[in-house]
């Protein structure tokens, strides 16, 4: 059991501020991922909460006791490295069961929960192996598995599938998913691959430049990002963003269409709309008609840069396969509904009624 | 690229045309496997030979030779004799027990506090680098001026020590501990401690520097305190590094006399004359060449003895 609670947690290394004000709740039993481009801080939050990196201002609880000066190996919490950090001289078997030697726990009951843990991670048949001897997939599911053994009220992650091939990611993000909803542990999940954040996380915490943007469930920061950043960060391919003059009720694209949004007022700068919520239209019908410059067949879904004048290049995605050729005339719609407004300062605008 | 794969394959060519050309047969398969290898090896054979082995050879044959330069007239072949003075030699089983005395009390406290000190330096800290240059000093100072500079420090009317010991009770009074037979031995051992901890810290630290420190955190979240941290990932990770180190260094402390001749001479009363040192005086105070190459196979091959033992040692903490 643990909830972590972190208020106005702050680092700096030397005279130089990596992070600030950090403010977060993590519920117990929560599924937390930590996700922003590489260098933002992700890595230094999950330390600190390890405890392998001091905090240099705030407070952090967990279950209502403060840990900041607490060192890791009291906190009961396990990680799994990013480079796996196994012990290379130690067996698959004696790894996973560090945690346990080290508390001088009964050889039996260690070798019962080793082998427990190996099971469900299929792992019976490399026990005797030295971690060289195993393939990347494998070191990754022994680093699991060590966590595992160890029975923490809380589990680390950092970047734990970057170094597996796309195949392997998939089949291990499936594997950890299980594994949370057996186990029922508090699980904090550092990645920059937004695909993971998406499908993983109770909530998603997206941070910028060792800021914390917005925190909220997966569909919460598809549907409505609380700032450009955001907006850009989550969903692939990345969301549109164009430059609109401000009117009553409308916006005006720099080519000079006029969208209808109702949450349109003076201050708003940019339009952002997703790839997937551009329609394809004849040419002539829609707000906006340009030309098909790259087209992607993915199967599922094509995508298609579409160069407009005025305003540069689109992304559309559409579902399914399009006839649509390099070169063609095409009309762009924009869904009712789907369009996101920001004001200068990058803050999204939302329509008055709604919150 | 276009143009490592090209040259790739112009070697591949010249390799099968050259197997081509050769006769095919016994004889073929004989040459090729047998003696061509060790044709091209021969220049290296032929050197290692000539400044190893020859010496070796000559040096192992004056042990069953009589070559002593006082009474040229005697030298010649007498087999055994050199080794069945030697074992009725009091001088040789006392230099025998000094050898180990010696040879371990200088090891065991420069391996701990060579290891002391790579530990500290690997951590963080304010004037490391300061402390880790004044590290490699005892080695910048020659063998015979430390020695010189030690007997001076230990001698009552001129150094500090003896009178610090006194002051300590660990000596009844100021005297010169190189002067008294049972304590002699501690002299050079202490100039030889100070000679020996930079050998050890700096390969050690170098070892230490090697282990990926994620470990570490990884061990510290799996609940390891600092001092399992040390027995369960640093010492496994030193084990190959110290059983190399301890054996080079036990052959070379076994072997090294200057510090005992330049302080005590091998007194008094022969109580710190050691093998290295007695072969020394035998070759060249008695000038018995004889006696003392058969002195210095006793010395080798009690180095072999010890080699090998390590060596299985190491093998073993390896595996594990
Ligand atoms: N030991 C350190 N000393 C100084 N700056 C550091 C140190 N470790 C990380 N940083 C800085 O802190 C920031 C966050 O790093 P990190 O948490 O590793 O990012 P992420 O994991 O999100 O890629 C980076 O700008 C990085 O340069
Ligand atoms: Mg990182």
């Amino acid at each position: 059991m643990a909830r972590m609670e972190l208020n106005g947690i702050a680092k700096a290394y030397g005279t130089v501020e990596v992070m600030r004000d950090i403010d977060l709740v993590i519920e117990d039993g929560e599924f937390v991922v930590l996700v922003g481009p590489s260098g933002c801080g992700k890595s230094t939050l999950l330390r600190m909460i390890a405890g392998l990196e001091p905090i240099t201002a705030g407070d952090f609880t967990i279950d209502g006791e403060r840990m900041n000066e607490v060192p890791p190996r009291e906190r009961d919490i396990a990680m799994v490295f990013q480079s796996y950090a196994l012990y290379p001289h130690m067996d698959v078997a004696r790894n996973m069961g560090f945690s346990m030697e080290i508390a001088r726990a009964p050889a039996a009951e260690r070798q019962g929960r080793v082998a427990a843990a190996a099971r469900t991670l299929g792992l019976d048949t490399l026990l005797a192996r030295l971690p060289r001897a195993l393939s990347g997939g494998q070191r990754q599911r022994v680093a699991m598995g060590r966590a595992i053994v160890r029975d923490p009220r809380a589990f680390l992650f950092d970047e734990p599938l970057s170094n597996l091939d796309a195949a392997l990611r998939v089949e291990m993000r499936l594997e950890i998913a299980r594994l949370h909803r057996k186990l029922g542990a508090t699980m904090v999940y550092v990645t920059h691959d937004q695909v993971e954040a998406m499908t993983l996380a109770d909530r998603i915490v997206v941070l910028e430049a060792g800021r914390i943007r917005q925190i909220g469930a997966p569909l919460d920061l598809y549907e409505r990002p609380a700032n450009r950043f955001v907006a850009q960060f989550i969903g692939s391919p990345t969301m549109n963003i164009l430059p609109v003059t401000a009117e009553a009720g409308a916006v005006r694209l720099a080519d000079g269409s006029r969208i209808e949004m109702p949450q349109a007022r003076p201050g708003a700068s940019h339009l952002g709309i997703r790839p997937e919520h551009l329609e394809v239209t004849d040419p002539g019908e829609g707000q906006i008609v340009g030309t098909a410059d790259v087209v992607e067949h993915l199967g599922s879904d094509t995508n298609i840069a579409v160069s407009v004048a005025g305003i540069g290049a689109l992304m559309v995605r559409r579902q399914g396969t399009a006839t649509l050729r390099p070169g063609d005339r095409i009309g762009l719609g924009i869904a009712p509904g789907k369009a996101h407004l920001f004001d200068a300062e990058g803050r999204a605008l939302r329509p008055a009624p709604a919150d | 690229m276009e143009s490592r794969s090209v040259s790739r394959q112009t070697a591949n060519d010249t390799a099968s045309g050259e197997t081509r050309a050769r006769p095919a047969g016994p004889g073929g398969v004989l040459w090729r496997h047998l003696i061509e290898p060790y044709l091209y090896l021969s220049p290296a054979l032929v050197l290692i030979g000539l400044v190893m082995a020859v010496p070796l050879a000559i040096g192992i044959s004056y042990s069953f030779q009589s070559i002593t330069l006082l009474r040229p007239l005697d030298s010649g072949w007498v087999g055994l004799e050199n080794y069945r003075d030697l074992w009725s030699d009091r001088k040789f089983w006392r230099a025998f027990a000094n050898t180990f005395q010696w040879t371990f009390g200088s090891l065991a406290f420069q391996f701990g506090l060579g290891l002391g000190l790579a530990l500290l330096l690997n951590t963080a800290f304010a004037g490391k680098r300061l402390i880790q240059a004044l590290v490699f000093l005892p080695w910048a100072v020659p063998a015979f001026l430390s020695a010189l500079t030690w007997a001076w420090l230990f001698n009552p009317v001129i150094g500090p020590i003896p009178h610090w010991l006194a002051a300590l009770g660990l000596l009844d009074e100021a005297e010169n501990i190189l002067a008294d037979p049972a304590l002699a031995m501690w002299g050079p051992i202490v100039a030889n401690i100070w000679f020996g901890i930079p050998f050890f810290a700096i390969t050690l630290l170098a070892a230490l520097q090697s282990i990926p420190g994620e470990l570490y955190e990884a061990a510290e979240i799996d609940g390891a305190s600092p001092w399992q941290s040390f027995t369960k990932i640093t010492l496994p990770f030193l084990a190959p590094m110290i059983a190399i180190t301890v054996m080079l260094r036990t052959i070379w402390i076994a072997n090294f006399a200057d510090l005992i001749f330049v302080m005590t001479g091998g007194g008094p009363a022969d109580s710190t004359q050691i093998l290295a040192t007695y072969i020394f005086t035998t070759a060249f105070r008695k000038l018995d060449f004889g006696y003392a190459s058969a002195i210095a196979v006793a010395l080798l091959a009690l180095l072999l003895v010890y080699a090998a033992v390590l060596m299985m040692i190491r093998q073993r903490l390896v595996r594990t």
